[in-house]
């Protein structure tokens, strides 16, 4: 009937064909966001690594309907990072986005949409791009912006802050109480010298 | 002396309405205790198991000086309109000079003035130090305490964010529920009302001009004003004896007291700096509540009010909203009539309802999410 | 040569003597370890002398002391450059302080009879001595300057050097010579000290700080009246000093510490022309927005109909938002039959906007306190936080030509008239009055 010798062949063309081109086609990847809210328990976005906190797809500034010619040549050009290494500077993705395909490659990124906690291990350890201390693959598990300094896990933020500045807590604590024990000593003089005329 | 047996006779003597005012304002502006000797050089503290209760007055006066303080620098930056508002907050974190320190020191000033409040209300409670002649205090004390709910309630929406914009037109909305509940035409009341406090339609320029206005101006004087009634009492009346044995001793307000204050106060400024130095309000927030309010996009998940809402928000989502509604009612009924209701109870009752009511609210603040989460399934 | 006797001899040579003769002299001649004070015979220079020295001195050697025991310590310290200005001037101040009390105790030693009567040439080599040693030091702070960091690396290298026995004076071999004549200097002094009144040193009133309120019984009438005032003012006066250096130091902590911050704060920030040109970004992205907004409302205001999209474009799984009248979000999606269906998207519970992707069984969710919405009834599922059901908007349809060819939501008759052709071409407007 079929014949399988020329079935076969087709099939597994048309199987890479669809790995191949479809998720190049899909702009948006879910299972990272569905990964990082069971993770990290609390609600995340696309803003992650995505400019436009909605997602890629719209009109919008930072979304695929909404670029214009300079970010559209840009875009253009991050499609292409198949392999890591390369700088891009997509207009749809952040930068914790374009640091993700800098490190990983587009092919990485696609493989690991369906092992969303390997990108975890992908990751350099040492890339913080906001600053805070925490670097951006701990800030992916705890499911806090990579991109702002202000946010990230309490607990972890007040142990990095509170070696960063030891000395200015240390100097604060010496001015404090220093002035405490001073304005205390002046209400006891205050206060001796009142007793006496009363 | 003699004036005011004279003044008590003539007016009791007379029975009447004019008479018994008389009388009850005499008590509690006692006119020959206000004096500096009085006032300050002689007023004393008992010292005995709860005398702990005796900080937490002033620590609520403190974080709220550190607000004032805090709040002057901000204002210098911040901008209430609707397109620069998060703009100008974002300016204040990332390029003002110390702007970060102050705007967290604010935040983190606002929940500890707000816990110290509660602490004061529950520790004042159980110490019964409403009774005769302070019921002023008492009945001022609640004004404040509600004064200082809604500071904290208008003083979030001004970053203009998701949560800030959402979470308020969430305290709103539960004003306008109200009116289903209300008869015929007064159904209409709750809508009109909170299309006062907004200013128009929907949550817009108009709400975060007037709730601006309230934040700076408008509730500071009120503060101000009710605090020195408040605190002119305290020290008219002098600290209350707060158990029912008798101290064993007292120490000098002025000095010795005082001095102790302000060794509390220091420590408490000094692990303010240190929490507002090393962890950012926002970090407590989950990051897509942080953008920009969208006011054409969905409502993004998570949206709640801050967490000293949370024992009123919990049981609203819990429970049909006429009870909260009556339970609320309630309880500022309650708590405003207190000095009459609680007039014959023992310490002991009084301790007992405090601890009572202090885990409810414990409990419903820190495990509401999970209470809600277990029962929502 | 000349070198190791000086760098390396000498100090071991200075510090033996000095332990061994300080020791001996405590056991044969204890009462001579005093500073064998002239303040009987003269008292106001000594005032002017002897207190400004000593102040002075005593924080140099202080900071000298703590910058040899923990250099680790120090160095981080002085990395915050106003800490490093402050240490340099005071210790420009102190010195000077001890220049000027030195002076004052010289021309006192050489010029009054009475303390010339008790003068020892060792007396007058312990002022040369501190003299030149003191000038020195602040001759190498002016000329060789932010000496308290360039120690750290030589002069307390060297020191630990020695005092682990494994001498070592590369560290200070390329010193200038001010700094070379200090050191040697420092090892003379003391070398000297047991047989001067430097021994002194060794018999500080430690207890005196913190010794109680002498409490006086006169036996004098007089001044037995006067006692109660007197000790009340000298106690006073203790906690007044207390207070006065408590707040001056904390003060001076805080000012040092916040004083840039201060006044960078209301000098204003300046941006980089990068961090400028975001930021009008960011503010103009938020005035369009704004400006957005405001046409909106204004084009609600002036219009009894708003358009909503071509009819080909709604889709039945995903709505389209939009604002309706009354500024509130609104829902479109293709009903079932071809014609719109118009549902506001404002939770009937707490007012969240609802979401616009319909499930399997075709409702919409709330994601605040998860209500489910039917899209065609409006109805919350049972159990719903949310009672009411999500109220149904007017719509019209309008074809190429501007005419209206159907109405909703209550209007039957229009829409089952329509050809697939006219429904490909037609346009969704949503108005003022509900159908």
């Amino acid at each position: 009937m079929i014949k399988m010798d020329v079935l076969a062949p087709g099939i597994l063309l048309w199987l890479f064909a669809v790995i191949l081109s479809g998720p190049a086609e899909v702009q948006a990847y879910p299972q990272f966001q569905e990964f990082v809210e069971k993770r990290s328990k609390q609600p995340v976005n696309c803003a992650m690594c995505h400019a436009n906190g909605n997602g890629p797809d719209g009109q919008k500034p930072g979304q695929t309907g909404g670029l214009n010619e300079e970010e559209t040549k840009r875009l253009e050009q991050a499609r292409t990072a198949f392999e890591k290494g390369v700088e891009v500077e997509s207009p749809i993705l952040n930068q914790f986005g374009n640091e993700i395909v800098r490190s990983l490659g587009r092919k990485k990124v696609i493989a690991l949409i369906r092992e969303p906690e390997k990108l975890y291990d992908e990751l350099p350890a040492g890339s913080d791009i906001d600053g805070d201390g925490v670097p951006d693959r701990d800030e992916y598990l705890d499911g806090t912006d990579p991109t702002n300094k202000f946010h990230a896990s309490p607990l972890k933020l007040l142990f990095i802050n509170l070696n960063q500045f030891k000395m200015h807590v240390a100097l604060a604590a010496l001015a404090i109480f220093s002035i405490n024990l001073g304005l205390g000593h002046l209400i006891k003089g205050i206060s001796l010298l009142s007793r006496k005329r009363a | 002396m003699d004036d005011i047996k004279q003044t008590e006779r003539a007016g009791s003597g007379n029975g009447s309405l004019t008479g018994k005012a008389m009388n009850f304002m005499l008590e509690r502006f006692p006119v020959e205790k206000m004096n500096f000797h009085y006032m300050f050089e002689q007023k004393e503290v008992p010292v005995h198991s709860m005398s702990w209760g005796y900080y937490t007055g002033g620590l609520t006066f403190f974080f709220f000086v550190i607000q004032v303080i805090t709040g002057l620098f901000l204002i210098f930056y911040y901008q209430p309109t609707v397109s620069d508002a998060y703009l100008s907050v974002e300016f204040i974190n990332n390029h003002v000079s110390g702007g970060s320190l102050i705007r967290n020191m604010h935040a983190w000033s606002s929940s500890a003035m707000i816990f110290f409040a509660m602490l004061h209300l529950l520790v004042t409670f159980a110490m019964k130090s409403f009774v005769k002649p302070r019921e002023l205090t008492w009945i001022a004390g609640v004004i404040l305490l509600f004064i200082t709910f809604t500071f904290g309630f208008t003083g979030y929406l001004l970053p203009w964010n998701q949560i800030a914009v959402n979470a308020t037109k969430v305290g709103l909305q539960s004003i306008e529920d109200v009116g289903q509940y209300l008869p015929g035409a007064l159904s209409t009341l709750p809508q009109v009302l909170r299309e006062t406090f907004q200013g128009e339609a929907s949550v817009g320029q108009s709400t975060l001009g007037r709730f601006y206005a309230l934040h700076v101006v408008i509730l500071p004087l009120a503060l101000s004003a009710l605090l020195g009634l408040h605190l002119f009492q305290v020290q008219l009346h002098g600290m209350s004896r707060g158990v029912d044995e008798k101290p064993k001793r007292s120490e000098k307000f002025f000095t010795a007291f005082f001095f102790k204050d302000l060794e509390v106060w220091a420590l408490a400024f000094f692990i303010l700096f240190c929490l507002a130095l090393c962890i950012p309000f926002e970090s407590f927030l989950p990051f897509p509540l942080l953008a920009p309010y969208d006011p054409l996009g969905a409502t993004p998940a998570g949206i709640k009010p801050e967490w000293y809402f949370f024992f009123v928000y919990y049981p609203l989502e819990l429970l049909p909203f006429w009870v909260i509604l009556l339970a609320s009612l309630a309880a500022v009924l309650v708590l405003f009539l207190t000095p009459w209701i609680f007039r014959g109870t023992s310490r002991k009752t009084l301790r007992f309802i405090a601890v009572l009511a202090a885990a409810y609210l414990f409990v419903m603040t820190v495990f509401g999410q999970a209470i809600y989460e277990a029962l929502k399934s | 040569m000349l070198d190791s006797f000086l760098y390396v001899a000498l100090p071991y040579l200075a510090v033996t003597i000095c332990i061994a003769g300080s020791i001996y002299r405590i056991r044969r001649e204890p009462i001579t370890y005093s500073a064998l004070s002239s303040q009987f015979l003269e008292n106001n220079g000594l005032l002017w002398g002897s207190l400004p020295w000593h102040i002075g001195i005593i924080v140099i050697i202080l900071a000298h002391a703590l910058a040899f025991l923990c250099p680790g310590l120090w160095q981080q310290i002085l990395s915050v450059r106003a800490v490093l200005l402050v240490v340099e001037v005071c210790g420009y101040g102190l010195s000077i302080l001890c220049i000027l009390g030195l002076v004052v105790l010289a021309v006192r030693r050489l010029t009054s009879p009475r303390i010339q009567a008790v003068t020892t040439a060792m007396d007058l080599v312990v002022l040369l001595l501190l003299i030149l040693q003191v000038g020195c030091g602040l001759m190498i702070a002016v000329q060789y300057r932010w000496g308290s960091l360039w120690s750290v690396g030589t002069t307390c290298q060297y020191l630990w050097s020695l005092a682990l026995f494994q001498p070592d004076i590369s560290y200070i071999q390329d010193l200038p010579h001010a700094v070379k004549g200090h050191i040697v200097g420092a090892w003379l002094l003391i070398l000297v000290v047991p047989f001067s009144r430097l021994i002194h040193m060794f018999s500080v009133p430690l207890s005196y700080l913190t010794r109680p309120p002498q409490n006086v019984i006169w036996t004098n009438p007089r001044r037995a009246e006067a006692a109660g005032e007197v000790f009340v003012k000298e106690e006073s006066r203790r906690h007044f000093v207390l207070a006065a250096g408590g707040i001056a130091f904390g003060g001076f902590l805080l000012l040092i510490g916040t004083f840039d911050k201060i006044f960078n704060f209301f000098f204003g920030p300046r941006l980089s022309a990068a961090e400028e040109t975001k930021l009008m970004q960011h503010k103009l992205e938020r005035l369009k927005i704004t400006a957005e907004q405001r046409s909106l409302e204004l084009e609600r205001r002036e219009s009894r109909f708003i358009f909503i999209a071509d009819l080909k474009d709604l889709s039945d799984t995903e709505g389209k938002y939009f604002i309706d009248f009354s500024m509130q979000p609104g829902i479109a999606f293709k009903g079932e039959n071809g014609l719109p269906i118009l549902i506001s998207a404002k939770c009937t519970h707490l007012g969240c906007t609802v979401g616009n992707r319909r499930d399997a069984e075709g409702r919409i969710l709330c994601p605040c306190h998860v209500s489910y919405f039917d899209v065609v009834t409006g109805k919350p599922n049972e159990g719903a936080p949310a009672k009411a059901p999500l109220p149904h908007l007017g719509w019209i349809l309008m074809n190429s030509k501007d005419q209206v060819i159907a109405r909703g939501p209550h209007d039957k008759t229009g829409g089952v008239n329509l050809s697939a052709q006219t429904l490909a071409d037609a346009r969704v407007f949503v108005t003022r009055e509900e159908g």
